[in-house]
């Protein structure tokens, strides 16, 4: 008798709660949602860029939602829903969020991944070319914020980037220094060569926008060095003092720095060892002219690990609080517990494209229309000229999936990163 | 169904880098240097089908047979080192492979594309798969096809008297050499055979991740390869299937829903794992108790 | 001749930077030669343990503005407190003959340590304060870092510190003792597990020693330091004799001199691969270490 008592009370338990979440589900489903998804590194040392991406990410669609949302294809307004995933700088991981996202969700666009190696990876796992029905790749759309490696969203049509242009933004870079510094000749650095990011952009971009705009390197020089981007990369990496990402130990290569004796340092690196290299530049009395850093350490990582020391350092990015948009967006990515910097500020951006292609393209964002409005994504990414950015229009570079930002000079001043140049 | 499909694909080519240590662990050898061959396998078999348009079967089989070669060439050192300098010695040796792929700059012009590893660049575009209309499907039951040819490989040797040498020699190496068994031979022979397995699993990764870079293969990676067969157990085949599809089916793909607390736990559940386990999750007792379940079933029906 | 001069002045240069920072590796290597001497195991967790210390001891300086000195004790108790939860954990309830198990559940104590870092500083990396930052002594042509010094000294102290621990003390008897002879210890009336317990705190004060004195030297903490701490500890231990202390010490001053020299010499690229070249020399010449302990058949 209290056997059956009991299994009665608790069907009865177990009908009210499956009886709420029906409720609950179908009060959801009367309301018109988008899904989107987006991952990066939350986890191990890169999780800082999954958190800022993620932030910035959920930042710009609570804005959007406030505003009252998506207007869909059939005039409907939706809310978006975030779905943001931990791939942990790992290939198989990002392959298999790519995976889960395109195949088991609603997701229209994906966002991520942070790490440039997984993006990489993951490309290439895409569709190479819209309708090649002989390439079995994944068909589903993406459109990247972080991962900033030379040329990766040229791997699949399907694959799309909002990241900086490296070689302009040197190269402008160059151009004022050339112009603010007249006395400033020659030139000395170092990079960390285990990472293809900044070894790429201090070999085959920094030195050759340098070298472009009068800068000569110490003593005999680097007669391989061009002008155009990668020419002579191999000889000035060898003429360069260098470490590797986790060094630190930077005695060797500060000696190198002071007996070089240049107007102009560049140290291409993370904040890192952009840190422990400019503590011992420091300890070692070296105080260049001019000292010029790399794009990603533009960010209040570098300036939690060496204010002081990063004093005076100027790098060129697409992001700084400088009109009232992107201070508000570099409030609101605080308060949902990341920072705004040129790296995850894209991802706000990133979905006011998505608005805009959603509403340009009518897609209606129902179950039965997802392939539909997955191609309808794609194709309205790739129709992009321009797009709207923080800092000013953005162009976009059609045939790669690519982006051309608009950038600022910024310089660490007391603690801060300060605009000291406006090239807009 | 691509989703679940590329964990299978994880959970095969990663089943296969843990019994490359697997069959090691045999002869008492803690080698984390199975990501070297594991490494040398994947470039080679990447650099056939994407720079020389070989076909993935001979990609492989050449990939597998150099990750064999090499594991031999370091079989032979391995010999005059024991336990945990073993294990530093072959931290070494990965670093070493993973430094010499950091300076590899070798590209060729394939169809109008620069192709091949370049350095921290990478190495891209090994799309042999997409190519080649190979789906995701296709791809899940070619990895699962050598997974098998290796496992019943291995299930052999247990039952046969290569398996009783390897296992005495692990047990007690003294004791094995007082028995005639040639100890020189059997340890090589493990390092060449896990090296022929660790080359054949990381030609399967570069083909399934499509790009490979000397960061790839870190000790963090060889880490991985030497945890299957430990929390799966040497004591059967099994053991590092079993442990592999705790780890990345349960503890990274499936744990997903936890969000950021997934990697804490990580780390804690192996911990558990081993104080509740020591021997392996297939250990000893474990497979009695599995057999016990399948024959008292049998008999159960016999009834 | 301007060339020798040169070139004699800056591989002396190098060794001095390479032995003062190579007392830290020092440190390293002794924590991990401890635990394998007294229980004949790997506590693979021990660089990131020692790490986690100097983080314990950051939070004092970015919360409470302490001075260095309080930031290092804080490094040496949270390391001791690790050190303890660790040997709980990893060691103290698996079977004493399976080795493997053991360095198993160390492994999943690194992940963890790891990620609780990483996720309590979103793994930024963060000023570490040091003492003497901007001391420079000059001999000559030759610079000597007045910080490295201090960590040299403090590194020295240590040593000193433990010698007089393993030697002049009962602790240290008790431990020398499990070491050697297990069983026999036990008949003696020494509890095992607490003195292993022990040698886990020593090691781990040891630990936050090592831990803030690389804070200190770098200047910058981070999580992307735990992997080729670990690594080159393993190396250093290894190169001096597994469970011999003196050769830890030695190796460490060793592997941060010929780092140094090698990246003089042949840049950062080949470095890592010639630290490698040393450690199978050394394997096969001297497969015991420099100072080796007579190798026991267990």
């Amino acid at each position: 008798m209290r056997r059956s008592r009991l299994s009665i009370s608790l069907l009865a338990g177990a009908a009210v709660v499956i009886g709420t979440l029906v409720v609950a589900k179908s009060a959801i489903a009367s309301e018109r949602v988008v899904h989107l998804a987006g991952w990066g590194a939350k986890s191990g040392p890169l999780r800082s860029f999954g958190v800022n991406s993620e932030a910035v990410l959920k930042a710009a669609i609570k804005s959007v939602n406030d505003a009252g949302g998506i207007k869909m294809g059939d005039g409907a307004m939706a809310k978006i829903s975030l779905d943001y995933y931990d791939s942990a700088c790992n290939a198989e991981q990002g392959i298999a969020v790519a995976r889960k996202v395109a195949s088991e969700t609603g997701a229209l666009v994906g966002m991520g991944p942070t790490c440039s190696g997984v993006a990489a990876a993951m490309f290439g796992i895409f569709q190479k070319k819209v309708g090649d029905a002989g390439d079995s790749g994944l068909q589903f759309p993406i459109l990247t914020d972080t991962a900033v490696r030379n040329g990766l969203a040229k791997i699949s049509q399907w694959t799309f980037r909002n990241t900086p242009n490296e070689p302009d933004m040197y190269d402008k870079l160059f151009a004022w220094l050339r112009k603010t510094h007249p006395d400033a000749k020659t030139m000395y650095g170092g990079t960390e060569t285990d990472q293809g990011h900044s070894k790429g952009t201090y070999a085959k971009v920094i030195l050759q926008a340098a070298k472009r705009h009068g800068f000569t390197w110490v003593g005999d020089g680097i007669p391989e060095l061009g002008t155009k981007i990668a020419v002579g990369w191999k000889e000035a990496l060898d003429k360069s003092s260098n470490w590797l990402l986790a060094d630190t130990n930077f005695s060797v290569q500060a000696r190198a720095f002071k007996r070089a004796k240049a107007d102009m340092l560049v140290v291409s690196a993370h904040p890192f060892t952009t840190c422990g290299m400019l503590k011992e530049l420091k300890r070692q009395r070296i105080k260049p002219k001019i000292l010029v850093g790399l794009t990603s350490s533009s960010s209040d990582e570098t300036l939690k690990g060496c204010a002081k020391q990063a004093e005076g350092m100027i790098i060129p990015t697409s992001f700084a609080p400088i009109n009232d948009t992107a201070m508000m967006v570099a409030k609101l990515a605080q308060k949902e517990g990341g920072s705004a910097d040129l790296h995850s500020a894209a991802a706000w951006e990133n979905i006011i494209i998505i608005k805009q292609v959603i509403e340009e393209q009518g897609i209606m964002g129902k179950p039965e229309t997802l392939k539909t409005d997955r191609e309808k994504m794609r194709a309205g990414l790739a129709n992009l000229e321009t797009t709207a950015g923080l800092l000013g229009q953005v162009k976009r570079v059609q045939e790669e999936g690519e982006a051309l930002k608009p950038f600022v000079f910024v310089q660490a001043m007391a603690g801060e990163w300060k605009v000291v140049h406006d090239p807009r | 169904m691509e989703y679940y499909l590329g964990i299978a694909q994880t959970i095969g080519i990663h089943a296969l880098l843990g019994w490359s240590a697997y069959v090691l662990l045999l002869t008492g050898q803690l080698s984390l240097a199975q990501v070297g061959f594991f490494a040398i396998g994947a470039y080679v078999s990447a650099i056939l089908t994407t720079m020389f348009g070989f076909h993935i079967v001979p990609a492989l089989m050449v990939g597998a047979l150099l990750g064999g070669f090499f594991a031999m060439l370091v079989g032979f050192p391995a010999l005059r080192v024991k336990g945990l300098m073993l294990v530093v010695a072959t931290i070494a040796f990965t670093q070493f492979v993973s430094l010499f792929f950091f300076n590899v700059h070798w590209r060729r012009d394939v169809d109008g594309v620069m192709a091949g590893p370049d350095s921290t660049q990478g190495f891209r575009e090994i799309r042999f798969y997409a190519a080649n209309g190979w789906d995701t499907l296709d791809v899940t039951l070619f990895i699962w096809l050598f997974v098998l040819l290796v496992m019943s490989g291995l299930w052999w040797l247990d039952r046969s008297r290569a398996g009783t040498v390897l296992r005495a020699v692990g047990a007690d190496d003294l004791a094995a050499q007082s028995s005639g068994i040639n100890l020189t031979v059997a340890k090589v022979t493990a390092m060449t055979a896990g090296g022929v397995i660790a080359g054949l699993a990381g030609g399967l990764y570069a083909h399934s991740a499509t790009y490979v870079d000397h960061l790839t293969f870190s000790v963090l990676l060889a880490t991985f390869a030497i945890a299957y067969p430990i929390i799966g157990g040497i004591h059967s085949v099994l053991g590092t299937l079993a442990a592999v599809i705790f780890i990345q089916g349960i503890l990274i793909e499936g744990l997903r829903f936890l969000g950021d607390w997934r990697n804490i736990l990580f780390g804690l559940l192996i911990i558990l794992i081993m104080n509740l386990k020591p021997n392996g999750i297939m250990d000893a007792r474990t497979m009695r108790t599995i057999k016990r379940m399948f024959a008292g079933g049998k008999s159960a029906d016999a009834k | 001749m301007d060339d020798i001069v040169f070139y004699t002045v800056e591989i002396t240069q190098s060794i001095i930077d390479g032995v003062l920072f190579g007392s830290t590796y020092s440190l390293i290597g002794i924590g991990f030669t401890l635990i394998f001497g007294a229980m004949h195991k790997l506590n693979m967790t021990y660089a990131a343990a020692s790490l986690a210390g100097a983080y314990i001891g950051l939070v004092f300086f970015t919360l409470f503005d302490a001075p260095a000195m309080l930031v290092f004790l804080a490094a040496i108790v949270g390391s001791a407190g690790i050190g303890l939860i660790v040997y709980y954990i990893c060691f103290r309830y698996i079977p004493v003959e399976n080795h493997l198990a053991a360095l198993m559940a160390s492994v999943g104590a690194l992940f963890f340590i790891d990620e609780i870092v990483i996720h309590a500083t979103n793994a930024s990396p963060l000023t570490f304060p040091a003492l003497f930052d901007d001391v420079m002594l000059e001999l000559g042509p030759f610079g000597i870092r007045g910080d490295l010094l201090f960590v040299f000294a403090v590194s020295l102290i240590s040593m000193a510190a433990l010698w007089y621990l393993l030697y002049r003390t009962r602790l240290g008897l008790a431990t020398r003792a499990v070491s050697q002879q297990g069983i026999a210890a036990q008949l003696c009336g020494i509890d095992v597990h607490r003195t292993n317990g022990a040698t886990f705190v020593v090691a781990g004060m040891l630990g936050g020693v090592a831990g803030s004195m690389i804070g200190a030297s770098v200047g910058i903490l981070s999580p992307l330091l735990t992997l080729p701490i670990t690594i080159k500890g393993l190396i250093v231990t290894v190169i001096g004799g597994l469970g011999s202390i003196p050769g830890a010490i030695v190796a460490g001053f060793l592997v941060g001199a010929l780092e140094n020299i090698f990246l003089f010499v042949r840049g950062v690229n080949e470095r890592d691969m010639y630290i490698m070249l040393l450690l199978f020399v050394f394997l096969v010449f001297r497969p015991h270490g420099i100072f080796s302990r007579r190798a026991e058949r267990d």
